[in-house]
């Protein structure tokens, strides 16, 4: 809808974010916990299907986290630690058998057993159901086997190492077999093991989830229920918050940050992402999308001048200023600053957080195109997507760039870019906790998402390489020569890192948010 | 009579048969592969070919058709992408738009046939030129704008609404009133400056009518004339007239509850064009149609009821 | 709107009844003032280039929400641009959509349905079941469908407004053409062998004018108004065009902080449509001396 912006909506799988401040709300004492009440969540956009086979939004993840628990978490440091596992895999040295030992004595949300045989059913659903969204998460996954009650062994056709990583989100999320064999819709009335399980849910309005009586550490558990109101207008969100009508507001639009922290009775909590905003800019795109790429000959495409021009005319604080009220992080690289990859991939490469409008001038003259034109796409048809569409084409106008903004809703939009009937379309990622899938995707000649149609033999050389080396040194030198080829061809031109906001009621404590940018509201609980 | 009701129905059907096809075609008009909607980040186009297979995007148009109205005239709609069924979303949202539209119509019912009445007896006076005056402003306003405004005034100045939300009555009826108190003066604004010129200028013409004219001679207090005899009449006018502004209504709906995040079906309705959730979408247009001709069939069974010379010509007037 | 010489009026009967209807419209001082009001905005739209202090695209991001004052009368926007002349431009989105679509509302309704109340029959009730079907989907609903279909524009969404009026000026002009046909000079025509063409043309076309005229500035600000929701849904005029809708969107955002920027666009789109509905008015009292006033 309006108002969502767009990279949230696309915010799949994988461990989407990184923290900056993984702010922990309220303080951590029990002792000033009291049991009982509602806490009531305010999401920013609906979950789709309640279903892990088959969902893919970011809000799902947020009310997955208080109703399926999966084999492995992170920790307040985006560490992965084990949840329904009982220590972390032991990896074979060929790393290609995995063994993973169950925690004992769980029960699932209906009162079954939690099992190897269980996890083994979940596994290869993932990896059969069609339309399954897990399966390419976790394809690398030959077989399952279950030798006994309480440990799982995964045998890979390649190795993998994310394979932990996905295991500690909705890939290794569990359900329940006697639910998924009931015959129901599985997503109507989802089971797995939780401090909470599913009661309730109206589309557009709301998903309540009770305290279960089957969880294995119900100590830590406080709140008898927690409702997630799905409010999807910004303002009415913040304003519930001040009312008290919800306790926890899911990403605060950014004209609302200063009112929330002028406010007595809340704080504000921010996470920084690993995802970026960009502009994807169509240089072989002319059949559509993974067919084979050639020059479309536009005046951004032919000339590598022009790129360079269009990037250096955009000032990035001012956007950021302008559009997002200051409040995200300005920056020229698919990955973000928390990542621990930044520093040793981004060394020696310039970023212009300002505009160059004198070089600029000059490199739209070298490029020799006269009056060169844009036209730019815009996948949303909401105010922030509309300031910035204006904002980049007052910049452009400055060195003599001409830019026609072109707002679509989402998908249109994306039909567009994939067709390759665009020049320039401004589009998120979520975000990878590893460079790779930040990048390989947009600019390798066979990536899935590389609307740009770019194809470079020496780029598609660096990065198979670097998905084959293990060591994370050369993996490093390798990244390096990835960005430095992408800074100069500028198939993307990166803009900024979304910064989450978001709202807690001093009324509440122990409601969490790491990096991952979800809201971990499971053990938090009432102030006495 | 039972031949003119067939009649009618049978008209209607026609239209619920047609409506439906262009619902179909339209929504597969739609610029946007629902697939890509519903992939998310994921474009592998062995994931999409799948996406597509499951949702039975890759048969022919005709017997996507009929499955689905096959199945919609059982009362089954389909699951949207949520796999949530969308019939049942549907009945949960009509209530919220229902409720709204009561208390719209009401409200301008009330202020549009009050006003209507005094204007039109006291005709050619200051009170028949405000009331006038009112209406035209009442027609020429943009609702959704009057909406911003009262928020601005209301909710963010004075604190004594809730600018945005919805409370089910069942809930808490007094917060569900608190929330519903200005969608309704919106959506009841355009009502009644339509109902008051309705009703002004059918009281005109009911007050210099013959019967009326011979109650008066009879030495009728003017109130029992206007209330008995007159205002009876223009009632039926004034029925009517809501039943033809149902479709303004269901459109002012669709932007009342978009200014003020309530979750009825107008508000679905802009979520499934948005989402390209085809299922829903469907649904959504196929009973906003179905329910426009069902009302006007009633009004018109109703209408004729009223006044029977209306079956011979087959027309209401 | 000056007087005319009273030489030609005594000889020429048309002449003679325009004058009559002239000094009719004088007499109503609302009417007046809707009509120099809609010319004003008119005017403002064409001359927008003149009007306007500014141009459309002149930032100032250093003056980002900037109260008026003697630089900008109307203070500037979320995007430091001046709000005044962004409404004087933004009257060119309104003005067009209202007329355009008005006119492409009439292009279609007008000859189906002088058709369909002319021939009656089959063609009649073929028409009939159309306009119903295109009736049961609610106004807003087919606009928004068709904008998205068509892509959001100005020109989509005039298409869209257009469209959306069309049934129900086809059942003005059927019924118009319905009570027409039993005219006693209409059956003369055709008792005398008239082509149907040089009826319809030449006497039941004339004959319907003041009604189709009175239509159109009804639905003139309804399409107005029309264009300002799309806008406002993001279906209308793309920015950085400014439209009356538009504003009204981008002015969402920011209620709290600057209220202002949701009342000028406000009232430029009440008082705009406001005018024409006064003129509307006025027409119908002077043309159709049948509505009882």
């Amino acid at each position: 809808m309006k108002g969502s912006s767009r990279f949230v909506l696309l915010a799949v799988a994988a461990l989407a974010l990184v923290a900056l401040s993984a702010a922990v709300a309220g303080a951590r004492s029990t002792a000033n916990i009291r049991n009982g009440g509602t806490l009531t969540v305010g999401l920013a956009e609906e979950p789709d299907a309640l279903d892990p086979t088959i969902a893919r939004t970011f809000v799902g993840r947020i009310v997955f986290m208080s109703m399926c628990e999966k084999l492995y978490d992170l920790d307040p440091h985006l560490n992965i630690v084990p949840q329904l596992a009982a220590a972390m895999p032991q990896v074979s040295k060929d790393k290609l058998t995995y063994t993973i030992k169950l925690r004992k004595g769980v029960k699932f949300n209906d009162g079954t057993a939690f099992d190897a045989a269980a996890v083994k059913q979940t596994l290869d659903r993932y990896l059969t159901f069609t339309g399954s969204v897990r399966k390419s998460e976790i394809s690398p996954i030959a077989s399952v086997d279950a030798p006994n009650a309480t440990t799982v062994v995964l045998h890979l056709s390649a190795p993998y190492s994310p394979l932990t990583a996905q295991l500690a989100d909705r890939a290794g999320m569990i359900l329940s077999p006697k639910a998924l064999s009931s015959g129901g819709n599985f997503a109507q009335n989802p089971v797995c093991v939780g401090p909470f399980m599913f009661k309730d849910r109206v589309a557009g309005d709301h998903i309540t989830v009770v305290r279960s009586p089957y969880y294995y550490n119900k100590a830590k558990v406080h709140l008898d229920s927690i409702v997630y109101r799905i409010m999807t207008d910004p303002s009415s969100r913040t304003q519930a918050l001040r009312a008290g009508d919800i306790q926890v507001e899911d990403r605060v639009q950014s004209t609302d940050v200063p009112t929330l922290k002028s406010t007595s009775s809340v704080s504000v909590a921010k996470a920084v992402t690993i995802g970026y905003q960009g502009l994807t800019i169509n240089i072989g795109n002319k059949n559509g999308l993974l067919k084979p790429y050639s020059n479309v000959g536009s005046d951004i495409a032919r000339s590598q001048y022009l790129r360079t021009a269009f990037d250096l005319a955009l000032d990035r604080t001012t956007i950021n200023k302008v559009v997002f009220g200051g409040l995200n992080q300005p920056d020229c690289y698919p990955i973000a600053p928390v990542s621990p990859w930044y520093k040793p991939t981004t060394k020696g490469l310039a970023c212009n957080l300002h505009a160059n409008v004198k070089v600029a001038k000059q490199l739209v003259k070298a490029s020799g195109i006269s009056n060169p034109t844009v036209n730019l796409t815009l996948g949303g048809t909401d105010p922030v997507n509309a300031r910035l569409g204006q904002v980049i084409q007052s910049m452009e106008a400055a060195v003599g760039i001409k830019v026609n903004v072109n707002a679509t809703e989402f998908t249109t939009a994306l039909n567009r870019a994939d067709a390759g009937n665009f020049d320039v379309f401004a589009v998120g990622w979520s975000g990878r906790v590893d460079p790779d899938g930040n990048i390989y995707g947009f600019v390798a000649t066979k990536g899935t998402l590389n609307d740009s149609g770019y194809s470079d033999a020496k780029l598609d050389y660096i990065l198979n390489g670097a998905r084959k080396s293990l060591t994370t040194k050369a993996r490093d030198t390798l990244y390096r020569a990835a960005m430095q080829i992408i800074h100069r061809q500028r198939p993307l031109i990166y803009l900024y890192h979304p910064v989450n906001y978001y709202g807690i009621s001093k009324k509440v404590t122990g409601v969490d948010i790491y990096g991952d940018g979800l809201i971990r509201a499971q053990f938090a609980g009432f102030t006495k | 009579m039972g031949g003119f009701l067939l009649r009618k129905a049978g008209a209607a059907l026609v239209v619920v048969f047609l409506s439906s096809i262009v619902v179909f075609v339209g929504v597969r008009a739609l610029p946007g592969d629902p697939a890509l909607a519903l992939g998310g980040e994921n474009r592998d186009p062995a994931v999409m070919a799948a996406i597509r297979h499951s949702y039975g995007l890759d048969r022919p148009l005709p017997v996507q058709y009929l499955k689905w109205a096959g199945k919609a005239v059982r009362g089954d709609l389909g699951l949207d992408a949520r796999q949530l069924s969308v019939a049942h979303t549907i009945v949960t949202r009509i209530p919220i738009t229902l409720e709204l539209a009561f208390l719209s119509i009401l409200l301008g019912s009330v202020i549009g046939v009050v006003a209507g009445v005094i204007a039109a007896v006291r005709r050619g006076k200051a009170s028949d030129h405000t009331a006038t005056t009112f209406a035209l402003v009442g027609l020429s306003l943009p609702h959704f704008w009057l909406g911003l405004l009262m928020i601005i005034l209301f909710a963010v100045d004075l604190h004594w609404l809730p600018a945005t939300g919805y409370v089910s009555f069942h809930a808490h009826p007094l917060q569900n009133l608190e929330h519903m108190v200005m969608p309704a003066i919106v959506l009841g604004t355009g009502l009644s400056a339509v109902l008051m010129r309705q009703t002004r200028s059918s009281m005109l013409t009911s007050l210099n009518a013959d019967y009326v004219r011979t109650a008066r001679a009879k030495g009728l207090p003017e109130i029992v004339v206007v209330t008995k005899h007159a205002l009876r009449n223009s009632l039926i006018t004034v029925t009517t007239v809501v039943g033809l502004q149902l479709g303004a209504l269901i459109s002012g709906a669709v932007i009342t509850e978009q200014i003020f995040v309530i979750p009825g079906f107008g508000r679905l309705t802009l979520e499934a064009v948005n989402q390209r959730d085809y299922t829903l979408l469907q649904g959504v247009v196929l009973v906003a149609a179905t329910g426009y001709v069902v009302v006007n069939l009633l009004v018109d069974v109703v209408y004729s009821l009223l006044n029977p010379r209306i079956r011979v010509s087959g027309k209401p007037a | 709107m000056s007087y005319v010489d009273t030489t030609a009026t005594v000889i020429n009967p048309r002449a003679r009844r325009r004058r009559i209807l002239r000094r009719r419209f004088l007499r109503r001082p609302l009417a007046v003032i809707g009509l120099v009001v809609a010319l004003t905005f008119i005017v403002a739209a064409i001359l927008a280039p003149w009007v306007a202090p500014y141009t459309v695209q002149q930032y100032d991001y250093n003056a980002l929400l900037a109260h008026s004052s003697s630089k900008h009368i109307l203070g500037t926007d979320e995007l430091g641009r001046d709000v005044f002349s962004r409404i004087v431009w933004g009257a060119r989105a309104s003005i067009e959509a209202g007329v355009l679509a008005t006119l492409l509302a009439m292009a279609v309704a007008v000859p189906v349905g002088i058709v369909a109340g002319y021939y009656r029959g089959w063609i009649d009730a073929a028409i009939a079941r159309l306009t119903d079907v295109l009736l049961a989907f609610p106004f807003l609903i087919v606009a928004v469908g068709l904008a998205a279909i068509l892509g959001p524009s100005l020109t989509n969404a005039t298409i869209a407004l257009g469209i959306g009026a069309a049934p129900a000026l086809i059942r003005v002009a059927r019924g118009e053409a319905l009570a027409l046909r039993e005219e006693d000079y209409v059956r003369a025509a055709i008792a005398n062998g008239a082509s149907d063409v040089r009826i319809l043309v030449r006497h039941v076309l004339p004959n319907m004018l003041s009604t189709l005229i009175v239509q159109a500035t009804v639905a003139i600000p309804a399409a107005i108004i029309g264009e300002a929701v799309l806008s406002f849904l993001g279906l209308g005029v793309q920015p950085p065009t400014p439209s009356w809708g538009v504003m009204l969107a981008d002015a969402q955002s920011y209620l709290s902080q600057a209220p202002r920027l949701a009342v000028y666009p406000g009232v430029a789109i009440f008082l705009c449509s406001l005018s024409f509905n006064l003129l509307g008015d006025g027409l119908r009292d002077v043309l159709d001396p049948r509505t009882t006033r």
